[in-house]
């Protein structure tokens, strides 16, 4: 049960010796040398010990767990010792794993077999892809000609574990390879992962867990989630000699008082520039609109730069337009590439030698994800560049981009408990094997994701599963399995029990995603919101290019070309990243620091010399941060870690806003505001409007609000039950159920051969929620869905620690009245009327707030100070 | 609450003289999802039985007219309908003299059931100045009141938390006045009569129509006429 650091790597001897002497060769053939994950992990993994390697991006992870087990699989088929087994499963998040694969294990062992040829020998070990697209024909095949490494997915393998013949093949497998195990972790898919290893080791009790991942925190917990509470892990860290080229640029030397039109004017051609500089650059934009719009610019401002050599790349764009853009980029055939996060993960993305977000990437492991997809070589330089877009996005990609380089990586998050995912594995492996309930509690408990699980919530979903919530009588139909309290054993029922698990397996809910089509020709896909929100005659963009809209039947679309005309209507919405915890954390810090610097009567050119030095950012940015934050300590108060600031602000309308500079990220102050909203509520029925960012949020309403007692007196420990009922009608926690219940097979997405549209499947849920809360309030898949709700999707957690410190004191808080919103206030200001605002709009709104302020502080000081 | 003469509103039933009238209860819904792969547990017989109680105790009735789409598959009658429908009219029969259950749209297939209890089915009911019927069809020499079910009438009001209501709507078709009424089943409140699309072709524009909400205790209110009425 222990968790523990590799010191350091082995040494290149100790690693020669245990390759077999036609590996050894092999691999010598082709490399000069061990690389680094190679000496920490070949050795340990030889030996069967658990390990979790972390490396950045672009190394040789992949072969550092395959070259053991390939080394020994060539021992035992030159011994004629193979048996028709599968040895090792190599799972992965993404179904294209066909390149990686290819490179680091297809390719070796035909040299290897290649080699032995040469010395008369005869080496047949054979490589099995089971996913998705694997067809009845394929899978025939490997029951026939067993694998001996196994390629798959999280999904398939829950299949795998379900089908008796493949189940007869999984017993006695000896290694266990998770990729992108950092990526899988922090979702429900993850969740499912962490239970399908315990019923794989119970099956294969010699099971060596190898896990590979990219530079994330607490690297500790990532080893625990892959080995559980029970097991021992080693932990490479290998950080790399890479160096790194990381910088925060502006189109313009400062970002406030500039018009809309120089903006954009000096972006794209900055962009311009650093794209023809370099060879390959990958934008990312964050969203799927900003994606759009980009590329758009780009090919409207320098036509005879971009037309054939520019690619967009996001989730809503067909699969094989985006497999198409992969391709030509790896044939080197682009020179930019534009996607939204899509191409943050995975699969080997060729040559890139710049990569730019625009806007911030809102957590460092995510910048640095996305840089290391640049400088492919093992020893070139990453090269990574972060376009700001305002005075806030400049101060906090200036703190992320420290952190980055500090090597501070904020912490991810992992779900635990999560009952629905636990109900459908309890089902899949009830199909599979009749098990004593305690001993599979036992079981489950090993994992990382259900240590802690209470037996009540094992017992309800045992009860759910067995259909104990209906009637004695109804109970053939709606239970999943039988339970016998005597024999205290749990088994399948139903014929078609196996059958409803498979086609319904895994965690990803459907997208509600509707087809865009010019007749039958499909264009791409947006979302359902998106789609309400259109009018006859608007145009909008997608794939790069400009559509009217037409009309809508069912779930597609009708539109025709509009080549040439402008957008009406934007496309963002709730697709925005939210800003880690950690990092929020780090930039309130700075804002301390400098308010002390203020406060301690600092000289400009000191405070200007410590934001150089601190932040790594150049005197442009020191400048307008200082002049950011200056005019802010003039005007009003600089709020800070340990400085809850309340402002008051009326507007022209006679409306107030009460605006709480509560810099946590998001997912903490949706639940601040939720939390506060609610209990304003109770007191003011109506006109009520919230405004959440990251950097805080506001209420508003016409009349005078009660918020700052509302916010004061919330106590943190009740702040769970009374999010809970907060949630309780909200479109959210309806969407959440859906997805929960489609989990927990309440809702089969397919059933007799027919898959239910996702418009189907949320009015199921609808009459199904209804129904379950007159069962029980406590259900335990609505439970489970408050619980992604304030867990997972928002942070309960974190946002309980804050009123915490509220409450002992160790936060203050601070009101202050203002005529003018303070300028930390602008962007949160104007992030309420993005709805109703274009971009221009917005910067102008802000820059006339801007004046006001310099106008009057400018009164009290010396203007020239801060300009 | 009362609408015209001998007619008021009782919970989510309209009494008439001697007669109460009940429709769109759509029993035997949860097995329907069930073989479309919904897990919904079965609530809503012993919903209905609980709510006519209720009613019961308010009024006393000779007649119950149950206005249509007694049970909701199309072309079978399923087991949970067998069962259902039976049940209810033997609980009804412990309160009224007779039953009389007018055609819907759902009941393409319902002859064999009621034929256990010697039931028949009519397609319209008619007595003094009032016709009552379904509401999919429009038929000729109508009396001054019409009363039909079929529409599902709601309302939802864009507050937050966003709730809709059953509710019954009072109009004019023809110059002639219209009562809708709300369907009786607790699975499925009902479509928002304000987005328009009406699924009854005796419903067209509504804006002049009144319109009554019933509350979760059955206690229905004139919420006025619908143009008028807060988002």
């Amino acid at each position: 049960m222990e968790v523990k650091f590799l010191e350091k790597p082995y040494q290149t001897e100790q690693v020669e010796k245990l390759l077999h002497p036609l590996v050894k060769e092999w691999f010598f053939s082709k490399y000069r040398s061990f690389s680094e994950p190679q000496l920490y992990g070949v050795k340990e993994i030889h030996e069967r010990n658990n390990i979790l390697i972390s490396a950045p991006t672009g190394g040789t992870k992949t072969l550092t767990a395959f070259l053991s087990i390939i080394n020994e699989l060539v021992g035992l088929s030159l011994k004629n010792k193979l048996e028709d087994k599968v040895y090792a499963i190599y799972i992965s998040p993404l179904k294209a794993l066909n390149n990686d694969i290819a490179i680091n294990l297809e390719e070796p062992l035909k040299e290897i077999k290649e080699l032995a040829k040469l010395k008369g020998l005869d080496i047949n070990i054979r490589i099995g892809v089971r996913t998705g697209d694997t067809t009845p024909n394929e899978k025939q095949k490997m029951l026939k000609k067993v694998p001996h490494i196994l390629i798959t997915t999280p999904e398939s393998l829950a299949i795998m574990l379900m089908s008796y013949k493949f189940y007869e093949l999984l017993k006695g497998v000896e290694w266990c390879i998770i990729d992108e195990i950092h990526a899988l972790a922090e979702n429900k898919r993850g969740v499912h992962l962490n239970l399908l290893m315990e019923h794989l080791n119970y099956i294969s009790p010699n099971l060596c867990r190898i896990g590979l991942s990219a530079t994330v925190e607490p690297i500790e917990e990532i080893a625990k989630y892959l080995v559980g509470p029970e097991r021992d892990c080693k932990i490479a860290n290998v950080h790399f000699s890479k160096k790194f080229d990381l910088k925060v640029i502006s189109p313009l030397p400062d970002l406030i008082d500039i018009t809309f039109e120089d903006y954009h004017k000096a972006l794209y051609n900055m962009l311009d520039n650093l794209i023809q500089e370099h060879k390959t650059t990958l934008i990312f934009t964050n969203t799927r609109a900003g994606t759009e719009r980009v590329v758009h610019h780009l090919k409207t401002l320098f036509p005879s730069r971009y037309i054939e050599n520019i690619g967009a790349h996001h989730g809503s764009l067909s699969k094989k337009h985006r497999l198409d853009i992969e391709n030509k980029l790896k044939e080197g055939k682009l020179k930019c590439v534009v996607c939204s996060t899509s191409l943050e993960l995975g699969i080997d993305i060729g040559y890139i030698d710049l990569v730019l977000c625009l806007g911030s990437p809102k957590s460092v492991a995510r910048f640095l994800q996305r840089v290391g997809r640049s400088g492919h070589a093992l020893h070139e330089t990453v090269k990574g560049r972060i376009v700001v877009t305002d005075r806030d996005d400049l101060v906090e990609c200036s703190v992320l981009l420290k952190n980055a380089i500090d090597k501070k990586i904020d912490k991810i998050h992992i779900p635990v408990n999560a009952l629905d995912v636990l109900a459908q594995v309890i089902h899949s492996m009830a199909i599979i094997n009749i098990w004593n309930v305690d001993e599979l509690y036992k079981l489950l408990r090993k994992s990382y994701c259900y240590k802690d699980l209470t037996e009540e919530d094992f017992f309800e979903i045992i009860k759910y599963l067995a259909g104990e919530y209906v009637e004695l009588e109804e109970r053939y139909i709606y239970g999943k399995i039988w339970y016998d309290k005597e024999s205290r054993e749990i088994g399948k029922k139903g014929k078609m029990s196996r059958v409803i698990n498979m086609t319904n397996v895994g965690t990803i809910p459907d997208e509600t995603n509707v087809k865009v089509k010019i007749g039958d020709k499909v264009i791409g896909t947006i979302d359902e919101a998106f789609l309400e929100r259109l009018d006859k005659g608007d145009i909008f963009v997608i794939g790069g290019d400009t559509y009217e809209y037409l009309h809508s039947r069912g779930m597609s679309v009708q539109v025709r070309s509009a080549s040439g005309r402008s957008p009406t209507i934007p496309s963002w919405f709730s697709e925005m990243l939210p800003l880690s915890f950690d990092l929020a954390l780090e930039i309130q810090r700075f804002r301390r620091l400098i308010e002390e610097y203020f406060e301690s009567k600092n000289s400009k050119k000191d405070i200007l010399k410590f934001i150089n030095h601190h932040l790594y950012v150049d005197e442009n940015a020191a400048n307008a941060i200082y002049k950011y934050f200056k005019e802010q300590y003039l005007y009003s108060l600089i709020p800070n870690d340990k400085k809850i600031i309340v402002e008051y602000y009326t507007d022209e309308k006679d409306k107030t806003y009460v605006i709480f500079h509560t810099l946590f990220g998001r997912r903490v102050n949706d639940v601040l505001s939720r939390a506060v909203a609610y209990v304003l509520g109770k007191i003011h029925k109506r006109d009520l409007e919230i405004g959440i960012s990251d950097n805080g949020f506001y209420v508003a309403s016409t009349k005078n609000l009660q918020a700052v007692r509302a916010f004061s007196q919330l106590d943190p420990s009740e702040l769970k039950s009374l999010m809970e009922d907060a949630i309780e009608k909200t479109e959210i926690l309806k969407r959440r159920f859906r997805h929960c219940a489609t989990r927990a097979l309440m809702i089969l997405k397919e059933y007799k051969g027919v898959r239910k549209h996702v418009g189907r499947q949320q009015v199921s849920s609808m009459i199904l929620l209804n129904a379950v809360k007159r069962i029980d309030n406590d259900f335990s898949i609505l439970k489970e869905a408050r619980r992604e709700v304030l867990d997972d999707l928002m942070d309960l957690n974190n946002a309980k620690k804050i009123l915490e410190d509220i409450k002992w004191g160790k936060i203050k808080i601070k009101e202050t009245n203002t005529s003018i919103p303070s300028p930390f206030a602008f962007g949160l200001i104007s992030d309420g009327y993005m709805d109703i605002m274009r971009m221009e709009d917005r910067m102008d709104f802000i820059n006339r707030m801007h004046q006001m302020i310099l106008a009057k502080i400018g009164k009290e000081n010396e203007i020239e100070d801060i300009r | 609450m009362k609408l015209f003469k001998d007619i008021e509103i009782i919970d989510l039933a309209l009494k008439y003289k001697d007669n109460l009238i009940i429709g769109d209860l759509q029993l035997g819904y949860e097995e329907y999802l069930h073989n479309k792969g919904l897990l919904i547990p079965k609530f809503q017989l012993n919903d209905i039985l609980e709510r006519l109680g209720r009613i019961f105790s308010r009024v006393k009735v000779k007649r119950v007219i149950i206005n249509g789409d007694l049970k909701h598959e199309f072309g079978t009658i399923n087991k949970q309908e067998w069962n259902d429908v039976l049940k209810l009219f033997d609980y009804l029969f412990t309160k009224v003299e007779e039953i009389i259950i007018i055609k819907g749209n759902h009941d393409v297939i319902l002859a064999p059931i009621l034929k256990q209890r010697n039931l028949k089915l009519v397609n319209y009911f008619e007595d003094d100045d009032v016709t009552i019927i379904h509401g999919d069809k429009i038929v000729v020499n109508l009396n001054k009141i019409i009363i039909i079910a079929h529409e599902h009438p709601a309302i939802s009001f864009s507050e937050k938390p966003a709730d809709k209501f059953k509710c019954f709507l009072v109009g004019k078709f023809q110059r002639k006045n219209l009562i809708v009424i709300p369907s009786f089943s607790n699975l499925t409140v009902g479509t928002d009569v304000r987005h328009g699309n009406f699924l009854s072709p005796y419903i067209n524009k509504i804006d002049n129509f009144n319109c009554y909400i019933v509350d979760d205790k059955g206690n229905a209110r004139d919420f006025g006429k619908i143009k008028e009425l807060p988002l």
